[in-house]
């Protein structure tokens, strides 16, 4: 199938076009965020604090009379940075996992599998909250929980393709032919999961943005007085009452965010789906 | 046959159950530095001999397999230590926390259920209306929307319009019941929704499953109403997907608990190991943890369980 017919198919969807556009905005803040934002996020306006919108700080002032769009922008940075490294690390460590599970069966895979129901008993939150809980809150701790709760996933799809796979002629002529294990692996298994590969990393990117956004709210995120969106929410739910721009427009940001991954994973699954290509 | 499958399924539990065990205890000996070290942190006041009874109190002056094989002997007979801060037995503290989380859970439950079901059951027989549009972006949206961020919404609006509807302050359930029910509304409600968009997305596509296949076109063709049709036919297959995902709504929802705790300040076990992960109070957070994840898959096979009541199709061999 032509790269060309799948994403003539993809924009047929107007809603995919605009989370897109919106998403590749999003990662060009996250780029370059110094050239968005138009205050430092850590410079403290002493004229302005808790202010509302206004022209000089359009989505308003913290506590500390910082400026809450700035550091929206650098908290997006921050966000999108730990959430793709982590979910780098869970599709590293998922994919090998179920890559030799499902490949080798027997015993192998029973213990791999084990221990994957085990971590998947545990909620998500759950257990970034008992990693961080052991090791402390760093960027470098968030990435490896939230990476950690997030290898489950992919090794169970990866291992389910891969059984699948196994018994596809293509491998299992490769086997009679003498081929090494880790070349059937590497060169014929590997590739034909690949478009699954890419719709679990979109799907779970969304939702571990979402993981990272609740530690950071919980206040067990990247410590102060660096800005992450959660930590922005935690800080300004204090001051709901008197300052609601302070938690909310982080908040109304994530959702954008998560929104149109969501939007583009359910638009790549259905253009990926092989069921779907006429 | 039925009694084997549930036997089966019990059985099949107890090596998730153990591992699941093992990585909550051996993870704590992962930690860089004595445990010891730790839990006293940077304010040291206890003397050498002190930490020495504190050693001996925790069993750690044992090989390490011992120690485990106490403190799992323990999660059977319900002792899980005794908190480092407040001194209370940790299963004491779990037993008076869970049950204000289960009433939060329940709640949400039902709030996800009765806002869930009925829009992805319309969005379903109006397929590609406007209605369908509107509650599948809805949908979205609340799938999308961090919790914590609806929570927020609703205190600012509820607040500013509504200044006599009192959000905070929690009161137990049997000391007054009305009190407790208002308290709990709004963390509920805001709970409920991060569920109810998945069981909306669900009982969507379950019920357009359902509704194109032959036996729904033949109820219609012998001329029975197209309502009948839906609730009494098409409905109850329609709920069978909802309820085997309900295992993965768990999760979600006991996560979400800790957060809508910590927002409106419900004094549950979310909060609790919230606070124990503040303080570094390891048995509590060990306990909870580990409690967490027994009840979860406990209550998953439960699900399987009732899932083949329901469904005799089902096949029991697996």
């Amino acid at each position: 199938m032509e790269i060309k017919k799948l994403i003539r198919k993809f924009i047929k969807n107007p809603l995919n076009v605009i989370s897109f556009v919106v998403l590749i905005f999003i990662i060009l803040i996250a780029l370059f965020p110094s050239v968005f934002a138009p205050y430092d996020p850590l410079e403290m306006d002493v004229n302005a604090f808790m202010t509302g919108p206004t022209k000089l700080h359009l989505f308003g002032t913290d506590q500390f009379g910082r400026d809450v769009l700035s550091r929206i922008i650098f908290g997006v940075q921050k966000s999108m940075q730990i959430s793709f490294l982590a979910v780098i690390l869970a599709s590293l460590l998922g994919t090998s996992l179920g890559l030799i599970g499902g490949y080798f069966g027997t015993w192998v895979d029973q213990i791999i599998m084990r221990v994957i129901d085990a971590m998947f008993a545990f909620p998500a939150i759950i257990l970034a909250l008992f990693i961080i809980a052991l090791f402390g809150a760093s960027v470098q701790n968030l990435i490896i929980a939230i990476g950690v709760v997030y290898t489950p996933i992919f090794a169970r799809t990866i291992r389910g393709s891969t059984i699948s796979l196994k018994k596809q002629l293509f491998v299992v002529a490769g086997k009679a032919l003498g081929k090494r294990n880790a070349n059937i692996i590497i060169k014929d298994v590997l590739p034909n999961v690949f478009s699954i590969l890419i719709v679990t990393f979109t799907t779970n990117f969304s939702t571990a943005l979402l993981s990272e956004a609740t530690l950071g709210f919980l206040g067990l995120g990247v410590p102060p007085p660096d800005p992450t969106l959660g930590g922005m929410i935690g800080n300004g739910s204090d001051y709901l009452l008197s300052a609601p721009w302070v938690a909310l427009f982080p908040g109304m940001i994530i959702a954008i965010i998560v929104l149109s991954i969501n939007i583009i994973g359910d638009g790549l699954r259905d253009t990926l789906d092989p069921r779907n290509i006429t | 046959m039925k009694v084997s499958y549930i036997l089966g399924r019990l059985i099949s539990a107890i090596p998730t159950i153990l591992l699941l065990t093992i990585i909550v205890f051996f993870s704590l000996h992962l930690v860089p530095g004595n445990v010891v070290d730790i839990m006293l942190g940077t304010q040291n006041y206890l003397n050498e001999e002190q930490i020495q009874k504190l050693y001996t109190d925790l069993g750690l002056d044992k090989p390490i397999i011992v120690q485990y094989f106490t403190w799992l002997k323990g999660i059977f007979t319900f002792d899980l230590g005794t908190s480092l801060r407040s001194g209370k037995a940790v299963s004491s503290l779990i037993a008076e926390k869970f049950p204000i989380t289960l009433e939060l859970a329940l709640m949400s439950i039902f709030f996800s259920l009765i806002i869930g079901i009925p829009l992805g059951l319309i969005s379903a027989v109006k397929q590609n209306s406007k209605y369908d549009y509107t509650f599948r972006v809805i949908g979205l949206i609340g799938l999308s929307a961090p919790v914590f961020w609806i929570g927020a919404i609703f205190i600012v609006i509820i607040s500013s319009t509504f200044s006599d509807f009192s959000l905070f302050g929690f009161v137990d359930f049997f000391q007054e019941p009305f009190k407790n029910l208002q308290i709990m509304l709004v963390p509920s409600i805001t709970l409920g929704i991060m569920i109810a968009a998945q069981i909306m997305r669900m009982t969507r596509n379950s019920m357009l499953d359902v509704l194109s296949q032959d036996y729904i076109k033949v109820a219609k063709a012998k001329g029975l109403k197209g309502k009948k049709v839906i609730f009494k036919h098409a409905l109850r297959n329609g709920m069978i997907p909802v309820i085997t995902t309900a295992g993965i709504q768990l999760g979600y929802l006991i996560g979400g608990t800790i957060v809508v705790e910590s927002m409106f300040a419900i004094p549950g076990m979310g909060r609790l190991l919230l606070q124990a992960v503040n303080q570094r109070d390891y048995p509590v957070v060990q306990g909870i943890v580990a409690f967490i994840g027994i009840l979860i898959v406990v209550l998953n096979i439960l699900i399987d369980i009732l899932y083949s009541v329901i469904d005799p199709r089902i096949e029991l061999s697996d």
